[in-house]
């Protein structure tokens, strides 16, 4: 058997067997992985790997399996066992496949790496970072290059192929000058090709040399309700509360803080946020969600009203809500009209918060953490690199008192951000 | 059940090779308000080679457990490193400690094992008592989850090792309302072992519930803590993470090499007296610890690392190479998530032992202060700087525990917060679903007593 038949074979068998519904997925790849350790080039890896991923709906009940060996014998014994744990399980109306689509093929990158060329990366920056910010220590820096196939196929017919392969880098690094040590920090972008200095990617040169910043650091003067300007790195921080609320657990579970707030304004005005995996200014991004559907870009909050919650099928028929039409992620925030400069200008006092390390928000949203790898800035001016500040607040009353948004912004490959700015925040 | 006997393929070996073959299974069924969302078990197994050569490191893995498919991975690992060898000559001649040892654990369960159908009934079970005695809250939670990790080893060096090495959770999260705004707590079971050890009689677990259900409604009632510097006791729960995150972390090797505040302070005074902090390998007290490391996926014979003895700093956590590095021995922390990741250097078991005082006595001891009783996450720096969110907790006012506190975080200097600690609880428990991410997610053991110390509380 072709390891491309593999899916169509489970769902015959499925079917044969007894299933009502069904669902495969196999898919394979490669990842060459160079290593930098404590500044030195260590590891050399290279992973191969495949799997099936096989999912059988019968009398409304649901299994799910996943295993890495493709013999035909295997593959049998797992449809046999997939079913009966469908069987053992506990019947549910909202369990489904996705309806017949017309058959695609996508794919994105190259299939091969240039692997002289990430070394040359690689040691380039690495030279780089010595030369430019000699008190910075490189602790790990990971290049690799990712190429995959996958084949979905249900018994409704739908039949997507994809293939893709992309580079991704990402470095931590501390600095350290005598026995005065900042924060470690860490950065990273992905690509389809690898024509870019790795410093120069997402905001790498920019974190390295505000941590060779921060071997001094200093708490902030008094505690105060100020402004915080979130940097693009950290954003995710505080939105994935917001985008939680908007998915598949909360929403099912009951505690979701949106749910009749639909084509309602949730956050401030200034505020627009997409998810968009075809956007071709992404290196990241995808073709088929995970439960069967091709991918569609999309827009979540518009103006600061909420136009969609992020249901997969299964979320959709559980609480009623209308299906997303991706799988989330690959998030780009629309740019505002203040430059950084003049946001920092507008500042009386607060923090430039370029890494947030926090509790886990309550269920109503409020966090309290300490600001890493920041800046105390006052009087419009950036003071100082900080250390054991907190800060803490409400996220929902955050994201509803947005002061600026940056013209700048960041792209990560997989996501485009901003600087936010948020007034009323405790700083303490 | 993979190959436990590897050592027919040392002869593909031509430099210091380990290879190793592996297998995780996974069994996952999640319950929300009585509905089964999760129902699904998952197998990833394979063979991976490392291999070492003038200071650098080459590694390989394929899903395939054939012979031909071991030859070409042995093979794959060697190329790559002659690959990094052809473009590196700055480590040439770099050799590693040559150390090794033997061992075979199987810690497989000796009950007979469920189907899924009673896993399902046993959830249902205790979703349904939950249903029925708090009907008043607004969502329920549980969720089952068995990780079974089985290794068989074989270096150059001569090492031979097999393990299986399995953990079974059960979490329960419980959400009231409180005027419109939710309140949620969540406990967790279980541990070493398979599922079958832990959870073959829900209505042992009725009493756990009844109290995570009373903690909720009087943290649904409860306060802000009031921002600043304070007396706290850290339970066991919380005193685990920050000997691990805190303390454990600054003092891997590897990172120690990456410019950890750790590497300024051996010898040192970097806590009270009060404080020894042991990275257990795999015992204690003759207790088997909830992960237990006998040897590495490097093949080093895996000991006890006394990192704090008597408040003074005493050892780094190693591998072979950072060993070298150091000229010190192994300490057997090497250790891999999956057949296809590099072992990194990572903690096991890791706690402050236990003191002399008890719980009561260090309530007593407190006039104005806080009995911290759960941790949500926690993070670390390389400054030993730390933030613990902190989900349960209770004022202490005049040596008498009060009113329960919202949701809060703590954060501190770990070297600072160590020589304020003045009381130390003589009971020891571990939590039951300790991971640690490091480039890899990884089981670890954390917990220990509790401690009296001075840390930063976040208020409002």
């Amino acid at each position: 058997m072709q390891d491309k038949d593999i899916p169509d074979y489970c769902i015959e068998q499925l079917i044969k067997a007894g299933a009502d519904k069904a669902q495969c997925v196999y898919s394979s790849g490669e990842k060459k992985e160079l290593n930098v350790d404590a500044g030195e080039f260590s590891l050399f890896r290279t992973n191969a790997n495949h799997g099936v991923s096989i999912m059988a709906i019968k009398d409304q009940k649901k299994g799910s399996l996943s295993i890495n060996k493709i013999a035909k014998d295997d593959i049998d014994q797992s449809i046999k066992t997939v079913l009966k744990m469908a069987e053992s399980s506990m019947q549910d109306e909202s369990y489904d496949i996705s309806e017949y689509q017309e058959a695609e093929s996508f794919s994105k990158g190259n299939k091969e790496p240039a692997l002289n060329t990430m070394y040359d990366r690689m040691e380039e920056f690495m030279d780089y970072s010595a030369n430019t910010f000699p008190t910075t220590i490189i602790e790990q820096a990971i290049l690799d290059f990712s190429s995959g196939t996958s084949y979905y196929r249900n018994s409704n017919g739908v039949s997507f192929d994809e293939s893709e392969g992309s580079y991704s880098f990402s470095v931590m690094f501390t600095s350290k000058e005598g026995k005065d040590i900042s924060s470690f920090n860490s950065a990273g972008f992905s690509s389809l090709d690898i024509d870019l200095a790795l410093h120069e990617g997402g905001s790498i040169n920019r974190l390295l040399e505000e941590s060779a910043a921060h071997v001094r650091t200093k708490a902030v003067p008094n505690k105060f309700t100020g402004d915080i300007i979130v940097t693009p790195d950290c954003i995710m921080s505080f939105m994935g509360f917001i985008l939680g609320n908007l998915s598949d657990f909360r929403l099912i579970a009951g505690t979701s803080l949106f749910r009749e707030l639909m084509n309602q304004q949730i956050v401030h005005n200034s505020l627009s946020i997409h998810s968009k995996p075809l956007s071709d200014n992404l290196s990241g991004g995808y073709f088929v969600t995970s439960d069967g559907y091709k991918a569609e870009d999309l827009t979540i909050i518009k103006n600061g009203t909420l136009q969609t919650f992020l249901l997969s099928l299964y979320g959709s028929k559980k609480t009623g809500l209308e299906r997303v039409p991706n799988s989330g992620g690959s998030l780009i925030i629309d740019t505002g009209e203040t430059p950084l400069e003049d946001m920092i200008k507008s500042v009386d006092k607060g923090v430039l918060l370029s890494r947030f390390s926090g509790g886990s928000p309550s269920d109503n949203g409020d966090f309290s953490g300490v600001a890493k790898n920041s800046f105390y800035i006052e009087n419009g001016n950036l003071k100082y690199p900080i250390s054991e500040t907190m800060v803490s607040g409400n996220i929902i009353n955050m994201f509803q008192n947005i002061k600026h948004i940056s013209k700048e912004e960041v792209n990560f490959g997989d996501e485009i951000f901003p600087w936010i700015q948020f007034e009323g925040i405790t700083v303490s | 059940m993979i190959n436990k006997d590897l050592n027919k393929y040392s002869s593909h070996f031509s430099r210091y090779t380990e290879l190793r073959m592996q297998e995780n299974r996974n069994n996952h069924i999640s319950m929300v308000n009585g509905d089964v969302m999760g129902n699904s078990i998952s197998s990833s197994s394979g063979v991976s080679s490392r291999v070492y050569n003038d200071g650098n490191w080459g590694f390989s893995s394929s899903p395939d457990l054939s012979d031909s498919a071991i030859e070409y991975v042995v093979k794959n690992a060697s190329d790559n490193v002659m690959f990094m060898n052809k473009r590196n000559k700055e480590q040439c001649g770099f050799i590693l400690p040559d150390i090794s040892g033997h061992h075979e654990v199987d810690l497989s369960t000796n009950c007979v094992r469920n189907d899924q159908r009673q896993w399902i009934d046993f959830l249902s079970n205790i979703d349904d008592y939950i249903a029925n005695k708090y009907s008043f809250l607004s969502s329920r939670t549980v969720v089952l989850s068995g990780l079974d990790m089985e290794k068989s080893l074989l270096t150059s060096a001569g090492s031979t090792s097999y393990s299986m090495t399995p953990r079974g959770i059960m979490y329960i999260s419980l959400t009231m309302d409180n005027n419109g705004e939710p309140v949620d707590l969540m406990d967790v079971f279980g541990g070493l072992g398979q599922l079958e050890d832990h959870f073959l009689d829900p209505s042992h677990f009725y009493n756990d519930i009844d109290i995570l259900v009373e903690h909720l409604q009087k943290k649904s009632n409860g306060v802000y803590a009031d921002a600043g510097m304070k007396d706290v006791i850290l339970d066991a729960d919380l005193a685990g993470i920050l000997a691990h995150e805190a303390i454990g972390h600054t003092t891997e090797a590897d990172l120690v090499l990456g410019g950890s505040v750790a590497g300024e302070f051996m010898g040192e005074q970097v806590a009270s007296e009060l404080v020894t902090l042991v990275d257990y390998a795999n015992t204690i007290n003759n207790q088997v610890c909830p992960v237990p490391v006998y040897i590495d996926d490097e093949g080093t014979p895996s000991t006890d690392t006394v990192i704090i003895e008597d408040g003074s700093l005493k050892s780094f956590m190693h591998n072979k190479d950072s060993a070298r590095h150091f000229n010190t021995t192994p300490t057997g922390n090497a250790r891999a998530y999956a057949f296809s990741d590099e072992p990194l250097i990572r903690m096991r078991n890791t706690a402050i032992q236990p003191g002399k005082s008890t719980l009561k006595e260090m309530i007593s001891s407190i006039d104005d202060g806080y009995y911290l009783m759960k941790s949500s996450n926690g993070q670390a720096d390389s400054t030993s700087e730390f933030m613990f969110g902190v989900p349960l907790g209770y004022e202490i006012k005049g040596g008498k525990l009060g009113n329960a506190i919202k949701d809060t975080t703590i954060s501190g200097v770990a070297f600072d917060v160590l020589k304020t600690i003045d009381m130390i609880s003589s009971d020891m428990t571990w939590s039951a679903g300790g991971m640690c991410g490091k480039k890899q997610w990884i089981p670890v053991g954390m917990g220990g007593p509790a401690i009296k110390c001075k840390v930063n509380i976040g208020g409002r």
